[in-house]
């Protein structure tokens, strides 16, 4: 039964592979995501290296590299992954250990790559791509007054009307600790501790559940990330949490009245994985040190406002300004990791997640079917 | 008397009765050869997946094969307090060998499934382990991490020593069977999905009946109404059902939602107060209203087929013989429609059980369904085995209201045009 099912598996997987037998393979998530990452840093690293550099869109998550891997037909050479999907990957041995500062080119001053990365990776399987940010946003034409805090988007007496949050629990509890006065500590590591500790998560709970039951506030679960602009354009809330790239398309490329808090942001960081046994893997793990270097780091924030994850290729693109593709806007400003922006933060813990994320998931729906 | 009977012989001299059969034999492989292929489709597109992902769902031989020495050694623990140095023990050397192997994360992989919290413990353990003294591994491996002194995390080894297990089912109903070998309800604040199960069926029934409700009028004039009226009318039913369903669940939400387009139409003509507009959507409403929009074809279609057939000579007979258009249509021509409502409603709910996309983004704190469940074990927590088995609880399920449909209804009874 096994033997036929990896047959069966192994035949449609063939069947989809086309032309690209010698290009290296990179699944990632489509859209303006991968335009910028083609146009900034793979198009002029296959240029150098001679080598084509084919992009497909995933829907994130592991499934498909498992299945590939199952049935002994591997046609992803590199995946953009999150965080929580390079522990599991790696765990699971489907991707590449790297030797870092073997494995990546230093920065142009010369200092080491594991250094140059703005944190330590989460697993030994991944190589840091952009930094982007869960923060906040309002409709300044909707909002009496200037929202400023995390505590702000919870004080409905404030700013009355309903709130857009994302669907599951993920950095929703963090904030909603924020908000309720836990101090973030270092890289929020006092609102991981108080997670950790008792009725840490059951006071986040809490706090939404007030939010979302507040008759002057309540809230709309958000799945998408278009959606974050999107209500608060329509009106339909008045502040909503999202990702920083996608406001800051609404307000610069479409003009419209949101305006980003960065109060209490989250940051949280999009990976690149080499897939073990994959087509082309030389070639791939060659491609990977090129896209990932200062340079080619940097090209990609000239066509989306995620920041590159060296903190050298800021300096190429403070040198540069203005770095946006407009030709007007200064991208430094924009980017999740401007000092201005950082007062009050906390990075993402991605080993949390992965260790409690299915039963904090139980809990949440819990929570929310009781809404 | 002799049995003996005659054999009737064909001109060749070979039994008839052998001749028929072995004629009958080639004709009979020739119709097995034409059905073959879709035979074959059927046993690998279908019954073959389902056989594998109950397989799936009930193996458990990974962990049991990872900690050979462990299970051993706990057979003889009763799981009340925490297990004795032996244990200890046996559980290091095993897990020595798997981070030797490389293949220590696969375990704890497995092991975060049935308790959460061992990846991060178990990682630390890995790195630790390496400087560990012979003796005493109990105390070694506790002053590791305090969850080593938490019993139930030994518990939540224990449980998964069988090879093969049904857990993964009892999960689904939001139970597991404890140390003491009883089934019991996990912690309260983690029952999600009986409410998820429950709402799933909810949702599915109610779009059920809505559909019937909407569709009986409109396949009743579609199959009475002239050629030129009812092909345009069939055009408007047709013309969503090509749409992309994303598509169609967006223009909902752009017509639903507070400051949409119906509510604004509710303002202009006085209806509602400007600051009073109704939610429309992201609850319960928007779900009902956007799916049985969206599914309303599957209804449609088969009843309007089945209309088509009756003869309205029926209704003018019933008439003629006293019948008001009331009992004419109960006793007459609604029996005969039976068929149809019965393959609409059927195709209609076994759609809805299994949908999610439009539920989640219309729905609300109450669009998660349990396909969406399924979905993030298959794609997040790579639980193949638990999301397999939620999977053949739904089909089950769908199983379930088809048997009762066939008790109540009679499956042959069923028509599809």
């Amino acid at each position: 039964m096994k033997k036929l099912s990896k047959l069966l598996l192994a035949l449609t997987f063939t069947l989809s592979i086309t032309s690209s037998a010698f290009a290296v393979v990179v699944a990632s998530w489509g859209g303006a995501y991968t335009e910028s990452q083609k146009l900034g840093y793979g198009d002029p690293t296959a240029a150098k290296l001679g080598v084509p550099i084919d992009w497909v869109d995933y829907s994130g998550g592991l499934s498909e590299i498992k299945a590939q891997k199952e049935a002994g037909a591997i046609t992803w050479d590199i995946m953009d992954v999150f965080a929580y999907d390079t522990i599991n990957g790696c765990d699971e041995g489907i991707f590449v250990e790297f030797d870092f500062d073997k494995d990546f080119p230093p920065a142009p001053d010369g200092t080491p790559a594991s250094e140059d990365f703005f944190t330590d990776m989460p697993s030994k399987c991944a190589v840091g791509n952009i930094l982007y940010s869960w923060n906040y946003a309002y409709n300044s034409e909707n909002v009496k007054g200037t929202p400023k805090t995390i505590k702000d988007f919870f004080n409905t007496k404030k700013f009355p009307g309903k709130r857009a949050i994302y669907k599951s629990a993920l950095t929703n509890l963090e904030i909603a600790l924020a908000a309720d006065g836990v101090k973030m500590g270092k890289g929020g590591e006092n609102i991981y501790n108080k997670l950790e500790a008792e009725g840490g998560v059951d006071r986040a709970m809490n706090k939404i559940k007030e939010l979302c039951t507040d008759p002057n506030g309540g809230c709309v679960f958000w799945s998408a990330g278009a959606q974050p602009p999107e209500l608060l354009m329509s009106g339909e809330v008045v502040m909503a949490t999202g990702w920083n790239g996608r406001f800051f398309n609404a307000t610069i490329g479409e003009g419209a009245p949101i305006v980003q808090v960065w109060d209490g942001q989250g940051l949280d960081y999009e990976y690149f994985a080499l897939v073990k046994g994959g087509p082309n893997e030389a070639d791939a793990k060659k491609a990977l040190a090129m896209m990932t270097s200062t340079e080619m780091l940097a090209g990609s924030a000239k066509y989306i406002a995620y920041a590159p994850w060296r903190k050298s290729s800021i300096a190429v693109m403070e040198a540069g300004e203005p770095w946006y593709k407009d030709g007007k806007t200064n991208m430094v400003p924009h980017m999740p990791t401007a000092p201005a922006n950082l007062k009050s933060y906390f990075l993402v813990n991605a080993e949390y997640w992965a260790d409690n994320g299915t039963e904090l998931g139980e809990k949440w729906e819990a929570m929310k079917a009781g809404l | 008397m002799s049995s003996e009977t005659k054999k009737i012989l064909t001109t060749d001299g070979i039994p008839l009765e052998e001749s028929l059969k072995k004629s009958e034999r080639k004709n009979k492989i020739k119709a097995f050869l034409l059905v073959a292929p879709l035979l074959f489709f059927l046993l690998i597109t279908y019954v073959f997946p389902i056989g594998e992902m109950l397989f799936r769902s009930i193996d458990d031989r990974m962990v049991s094969k990872m900690l050979p020495k462990t299970y051993v050694a706990m057979e003889k623990w009763d799981g009340k307090e925490l297990p004795s140095e032996e244990v200890f023990e046996a559980f290091y050397l095993d897990y020595k060998i798997l981070v030797e192997n490389k293949t220590a994360g696969k375990l704890s992989t497995q092991l975060n499934y049935e308790k959460n919290g061992f990846k991060s413990v178990l990682k630390k353990l890995a790195r630790k382990q390496k400087k560990f003294t012979e003796g005493n591994y109990k105390e070694q491996i506790m002053a590791v991490h305090k969850r080593w002194r938490d019993v139930d995390y030994w518990r939540a080894i224990k449980r998964r020593a069988p090879e093969y297990s049904y857990s993964k089912y009892l999960k689904g109903i939001d139970m597991y069977e404890n140390e003491d070998g009883n089934i019991v309800q996990v912690s309260e604040d983690r029952r999600i999905h009986r409410i998820l199960w429950t709402r799933t069926l909810e949702v599915a029934f109610f779009v059920t009946v809505f559909c019937f409700l909407m569709a009986y009028p409109i396949a009743y004039l579609l199959a009475t109404l002239p050629m030129k009226y009812s092909n345009l009318l069939m055009i408007c039913v047709l013309l969503p059902f090509w749409t992309s369903l994303l598509v169609r669940t967006a223009s909902w939400m752009i017509l639903l939602q507070q400051q949409g387009i119906v509510n604004d139409f509710f303002v202009f003509t006085g209806l509602v107060a400007d600051d009073n507009r109704p939610e429309m959507m992201y609850n319960k409403t928007g779900t009902y209203v956007a799916m049985t929009q969206i599914l309303l074809p599957f209804m449609v279609l088969p009843l309007y087929s089945v209309m088509k057939t009756i003869s309205p000579s029926l209704m003018r007979a019933g008439k003629s013989l006293g019948g008001t258009p009331f009992v004419t249509f109960f006793k007459i021509y609604f029996p005969l429609t039976i068929p149809g409502i019965g393959a609409g409603c059927l195709l209609v709910f076994i759609l809805a059980i299994g949908y999610y996309i439009t539920p989640a983004l219309v729905g609300g704190a109450s669009g998660t369904l349990i396909s969406n469940q399924i979905a993030f074990h298959m794609k997040s927590t790579l639980d193949w085995s638990f999301a397999s088995a939620m999977g053949l609880m739904l089909l089950a399920g769908v199983l379930a209201v088809y048997w009762v449909y066939n008790k109540l209804v009679g499956i042959d009874n069923i028509k599809l045009g």
